[in-house]
């Protein structure tokens, strides 16, 4: 089936500019760079992008009605075009919690909405748990909850079972004594002094990521891995999270804490063939969350940008829209 | 995409027969296609699946003598779902009768899944007996691939469909899901055996296809299909497939790598994650693995099909 000519997000909204760039310098170290874009009298939400690492994209505000939302987008700390970059100093959970704080109150918002995916899934938990008097939905994807089960599954013992070939590449750069702990092992050389040390550590640890993301390969997420600024950032605070186990207090934080934002409107929208995050992720976070609506996407995997994924993320938005409101 | 080869027309058999392959058991068999064709073997899977007619029509029926039978104790053969005298080496033994009752020097062996366990058992066996292996959603029943299946691993992706083969055991015996059911499965009472085959089988069914099939898990809830699938598996699984080692069909790879062959397997196969098909080319090189990018377990996915008919094609 040639759709190679179709543009394969068209059940997005289309591309849009920003209409506000800025920066907001959260600490004496770490520079913010955000953007507002669709609506500025329109509905609040704050899209938190992946990783953590990942940075923002332009493709990510076309999930939101420009007519109806304002959308914000912001680069966490270290990626993207926020500064220093692929800097750990000062990096954890709580700090990006606190800047998100920060961005709210600069940018004058009341209440918001929270869009986001994979480890944006993790952040947005972990904010509307510590805020969730601010938070008006919460749109998730690709859940994870940083439990140990969840960092074994992808680093360990699950994912490499249907993807060998790419583990086998994975594991090379790591001589066999070490391989018991391999994110202690990336650990040690993505941050090591030697820059050639760090850039293949951060181009194997991208490489991994990017072949099991999509149901079917996807040529240009792994070419994205020739990008030694985006591997670096990427690889380098996703790996110091790792190491840190996402700097919880206990693996089972997030979901223990759920009760906190039993009242929030919830859509969850997982691929089934998410095998970074795998779907029980989700299953055992709608548990958590009775009020949430779970989306089961047949024949999709992690990545956001698979139609059936993108469709639901969209239909979610589209429901919270302020134009649905029947208040 | 380019095109993708598909099966072969439907056809019907032009023998068939039963053999008495032990005093508790009679197997049936039936053969297709061409009589003077090469000589091909299906090996159907669970063990305890039984055969199917779409399983004719892998094959070139002008160029192969397409021999399909049904392993002790399922489908066609008697007595239905017996557990007793059903093992591994029961069927190598039962193979190598039947390819002297018909009259055959060597075949090619064909199986997936369990097939492509029993495949390797014989073809370990007899080597001089097979002309070619074309291996599908490659089994080495070993512990880790059951616990993978049946305890803890595709239950990760399938946590809806896992819920209802979960909750039918007790917490306390959860420990040791295949055991559960076994004693289940085994009960004195046919309503508990019933109950637990459903289950069992069902299972297996949501997770086959890389997308759900609502007529195949309906067929497999049927209760005298999912008997003999049921409990011939689980007895297998309990019994570690009969075998003296846990590697043991990878470490007499050794026997069988001069025989031409092709492997095949889903990249989204969840029954047998493409780790086995893996390790198995790993010790086995000369073989051709062909991993197929949109496909689960099943052997009638599209690009499945493709694999398992090119490869049938090319030996043909």
């Amino acid at each position: 089936m040639a759709t190679h000519d179709v543009d394969p997000l068209r059940c997005l909204y289309p591309p849009i500019e920003p209409y506000h760039l800025g920066r907001l310098q959260v600490d004496a170290r770490h520079d913010l760079y955000f953007e507002e874009s669709g609506n500025p009298n329109g509905k609040p939400v704050v899209f938190l992008h992946g990783g953590p690492g990942g940075g923002t994209d332009p493709k990510h505000r076309r999930f939101f009605d420009p007519t109806a939302y304002r959308i914000i987008l912001f680069d966490q700390r270290g990626c993207g075009q926020s500064e220093p970059l692929a800097s750990l100093d000062d990096n954890t959970t709580w700090h990006l919690v606190d800047d998100i704080e920060a961005l709210r109150s600069y940018l004058l918002v009341d209440r918001w909405q929270v869009f986001g995916g994979s480890w944006g899934s993790t952040l947005g938990v972990a904010y509307a748990e510590a805020h969730p008097d601010v938070v008006t939905e919460l749109v998730l994807r690709g859940i994870f909850m940083f439990t140990e089960r969840e960092a074994d599954w992808f680093y360990g013992h699950g994912t490499r079972m249907l993807y060998p070939d790419a583990w086998e590449a994975f594991v090379a750069l790591i001589p066999e004594s070490e391989r018991g702990d391999l994110i202690a092992a990336y650990y040690k050389r993505l941050t090591s002094d030697n820059p050639d040390t760090r850039a293949a550590a951060a181009r194997a640890w991208s490489i991994w990521e990017s072949r099991v993301a999509t149901l079917m390969p996807d040529a240009a997420a792994i070419a994205h891995c020739d990008d030694r600024n985006y591997t670096s950032a990427f690889s380098r605070i996703e790996c110091h999270y790792f190491f840190h186990r996402g700097f919880l207090q206990h693996e089972r934080q997030l979901l223990d804490d759920a009760v906190r934002i039993k009242h929030i409107p919830t859509t969850i929208v997982h691929g089934r063939y998410d095998v970074i995050c795998p779907l029980e992720n989700a299953w055992n976070l709608h548990k958590a969350l009775p009020q949430s609506d779970l989306v089961i996407v047949p024949d999709s995997g992690h990545s956001a940008f698979e139609p059936g994924i993108a469709a639901a993320l969209r239909a979610a938005t589209d429901k919270y829209r302020p134009d649905n409101d029947v208040f | 995409m380019p095109s993708r080869r598909a099966l072969y027309p439907e056809i019907e058999p032009y023998n068939t027969g039963t053999l008495q392959v032990s005093p508790l058991h009679r197997v049936y068999f039936e053969e297709s296609g061409n009589p003077r064709g090469k000589p091909v073997v299906f090996l159907h899977g669970g063990p305890g699946g039984g055969t199917d007619a779409k399983q004719r029509r892998f094959f070139d029926p002008e160029a192969y003598r397409i021999v399909l039978f049904d392993q002790r104790g399922c489908g066609k053969s008697t007595p239905h779902a017996e557990l007793r005298e059903n093992t591994t080496w029961d069927l190598v033994a039962d193979m190598e009768k039947l390819r002297a009752h018909l009259g055959i020097e060597r075949w090619q062996v064909f199986g997936g899944s369990w097939g492509s366990t029993l495949a390797l058992a014989y073809a370990e066996t007899y080597p001089k007996r097979v002309s070619e292996l074309v291996l599908r959603g490659i089994f080495l029943l070993r512990r880790s691939e059951l616990l993978w299946f049946y305890q803890d691993g595709a239950s990760a992706l399938f946590p809806d469909a896992w819920e209802p083969y979960w909750e039918h055991i007790p917490a306390a015996e959860r420990g040791d899901m295949m055991k559960a059911y076994y004693r289940r499965l085994t009960s004195d009472d046919q309503s508990v055996r019933v109950e637990a085959a459903r289950r069992w089988s069902v299972w297996e069914a949501a997770t086959s296809f890389l997308l759900q099939r609502h007529d195949h898990i309906k067929h497999a809830a049927q209760d005298t299909f999912s008997l003999a699938f049921a409990r011939i598996e689980c007895h297998y699984f309990v019994h570690h497939g009969f075998l003296e080692r846990e590697q043991q069909l990878l470490e007499n790879v050794g026997r069988l790598r001069h025989i031409p062959a092709v492997i095949v397997n889903g990249r989204y196969d969840v029954v047998c994650p493409l780790h086995s098909a893996w390790q198995l080319h790993r010790a086995w090189p000369e073989a051709d693995l062909r991993i197929v990018d949109d496909a689960g377990h099943s052997a009638f996915e599209p690009g499945t099909i493709h694999e398992l008919v090119t490869a049938t094609d090319r030996f043909r």
